[in-house]
């Protein structure tokens, strides 16, 4: 007896959907309400990146990766001034160091808060998403104490910051810090062990090691995953080699290792880790040091290549710039985390149902303005 | 679910445990692979536990025993191993910090880059084009290797008559957007490729952008194009 096809058809979510979380179209193939085929078509937030980027000087570029990944643009810049300080060859000084950490840590938090929240109310939980952005709400008024702006920063520079932090930062942070914690416990308590959540997500669009890897996955995805990489312990750039946290990986806690739930709860357990780096980078920040020392007078890098990679919420970001030796980039190529993580929905998405593709997509955590750059 | 895909499943998962992972590769219905996939790694994740965590902790180990000393002459000793095995098809550079073949091979290169077990370069972070100026293109590939923690950078130059490169999507199944990526942006070929559309522009639009000689149009389907403007207004 042969197999027995029920009448396919063929839908389309997106653009214009809030479950594609931007302008993402996925062409889905249906069979009855299970999905045979997920194809994505992007590019609908193209705004040119690395066109750009051979047009205006290295530091003009630093806007532009902010617009990349809205929700993380503190990793985004680091990851350039990452790059650009390997090629140049600049060693900026540690308070510096310190606060470009602090920085980058609570904008995972705020990024994995988004996720989470987001994550739960892909699944129809409406209270948690608010109760994070009420608290990523508190992580956004310090950026704009810092550098005047919630979203898009321009703060961390080739060489330095564009300003220090104002006075009073510190002990806002540790304020913050004491508020925020038993929240986590909160978030976690009314999200991650909900059974309508864990019903939705446990067991779901599993993704094995093997494939996470062939498929460039990286960040809590691969952790979820079982892989135990992160570039902040394996690679360590900027200082991260001097603070003490865990890696978290995926553990199959409520099904199977990898699966929608880990992918989900690994970010909570992130949260934590982050939260204790915060608290060591401002208890060793040197009270001394002008954030301005080691700024280039004119960015004029050698020639030649240089390819570095950086941890940002959403896995390794990495840019491969190219110089000449002129003012202006040859070619900046920025590898996008969520980009990769986006190309593994049809391998693990296929052979589920509608709205476990949904639940799917939504633990992937991806941003369309990286993605499409 | 029919209980008859459910035999079918228990069998493949036997056979996956088994170590057969090319039986199950090659079912042709993507759903049931799916499924059988994820059955395979709950099968395994029940019977394995023990097993698992002392691979763990061997990882380590073998991180210990690569020295930095290897690390850093990682691109000669695969370039040694490249002239043994495929001859004639690298080009000696004078940088040393990546590898430059011809692209005739680079499949079978690729192939071997991956699967063999002093290499085992098992995860491709990056691909990307570069217009490289004197009418060539190039296409560059940085590897990593997550077991033995080390990097290479493969580069592949073209001319732009005939810009073809064979694809390696097969090998490193990320590769399949990145070269989507380089072929809509720099007009690189993949030969071998599955699906090589335009990934980010829309499909009728003209002309490789990242290549240096790239005029912008004037209009796409009555909408004039803005110019890149010079200066501040």
């Amino acid at each position: 007896m042969g197999v027995v096809h029920g009448e396919e058809m063929v839908l389309n979510i997106g653009p214009q959907h809030p479950a594609t979380h931007g302008v993402l179209r996925l062409q889905v193939r249906t069979d009855g309400e299970v999905v045979s085929q997920i194809t994505p078509y992007m590019g609908y937030l193209h705004r040119c990146f690395e066109k750009h980027s051979e047009n205006v000087t290295y530091e003009q570029v630093i806007p532009f990766t902010d617009r990349c990944d809205y929700l993380s643009s503190m990793s985004m810049n680091f990851g350039y001034v990452v790059a650009m300080e390997r090629l140049m060859e600049i060693k900026v000084n540690d308070r510096v160091e310190h606060i470009r950490v602090v920085m980058a840590e609570l904008q995972r938090i705020a990024s994995h808060l988004l996720c989470t929240g987001v994550f739960g109310l892909d699944l129809g939980a409406f209270t948690p998403f608010l109760w994070a952005l009420r608290d990523r709400e508190r992580i956004l008024d310090l950026f704009e104490l810092t550098c005047g702006a919630r979203l898009l920063y321009n703060y961390m520079w080739v060489g330095g910051l564009s300003h220090d932090i104002p006075v009073g930062f510190v002990e806002s942070t540790f304020e913050f810090l004491d508020y925020f914690e038993p929240k986590v416990d909160e978030l976690e308590n009314i999200l991650a062990h909900n059974k309508i959540l864990v019903e939705r997500s446990a067991d779901i669009g599993v993704m094995p090691k093997d494939v996470a890897i062939s498929y460039g996955v990286t960040g809590p995805n691969l952790r979820a995953s079982g892989v135990k990489w992160d570039l902040r312990k394996n690679d360590p750039y900027s200082i991260y080699d001097r603070f003490e946290f865990d890696v978290p990986i995926g553990e199959g806690q409520k099904g199977t290792v990898g699966d929608c739930w880990d992918r989900f709860y690994v970010r909570i357990i992130e949260i934590r880790e982050s939260v204790k780096i915060i608290r060591q980078a401002l208890a060793s920040m040197p009270k001394e040091g002008d954030v301005h020392q080691s700024l280039p007078k004119k960015i004029r890098p050698p020639k030649g290549s240089v390819y570095a990679r950086t941890e940002t919420p959403r896995g390794d970001l990495g840019y491969y710039i190219e110089s000449d030796g002129s003012p202006i980039p040859y070619r900046v190529k920025m590898r996008s985390p969520a980009f990769t993580a986006l190309s593994v929905l049809d391998e693990i998405g296929a052979g589920w149902l509608l709205s476990d593709v949904l639940a799917i997509l939504g633990s992937l955590d991806i941003v369309l303005g990286e993605i499409d750059r | 679910m029919t209980s008859d895909q459910e035999r079918l499943i228990a069998e493949f998962v036997e056979k996956g445990l088994a170590g057969d992972m090319d039986s199950i590769n090659a079912i042709e219905d993507r759903a049931l692979r799916g499924k059988v996939k994820s059955a395979l790694v709950k099968a395994k994740r029940s019977g394995a536990v023990a097993k698992e965590s002392k691979e763990d902790t061997k990882i380590p180990e073998k991180e210990n025993q690569q020295d930095k000393q290897a690390e850093q002459s990682i691109d000669e000793k695969i370039k040694k191993m490249i002239e043994e095995q495929f001859p004639d098809t690298l080009i000696e550079n004078s940088d040393s910090d990546h590898i430059q073949i011809k692209p005739e091979k680079w499949y079978d290169i690729a192939n071997w880059l991956k699967s063999d077990s002093s290499l085992l370069f098992d995860s491709l972070q990056c691909q990307m084009g570069i217009d490289i100026g004197d009418d060539m293109l190039e296409s560059r590939y940085n590897l990593h290797s997550m077991e033995l923690d080390h990097y290479i950078e493969v580069r592949i130059a073209v001319h732009r008559s005939n810009p073809k490169i064979p694809s390696v999507e097969q090998i490193w199944r990320i590769a399949d957007w990145f070269e989507r990526e380089t072929y809509d942006m720099l007009g690189i070929e993949y030969t071998g490729h599955r699906d090589l559309r335009r990934i980010l522009l829309p499909d009728d639009w003209e002309g490789w952008p990242l290549r240096k000689d790239y005029q912008v149009q004037e209009t796409y389907h009555g909408i004039v194009v803005p110019k890149m403007k010079e200066g501040w207004e």
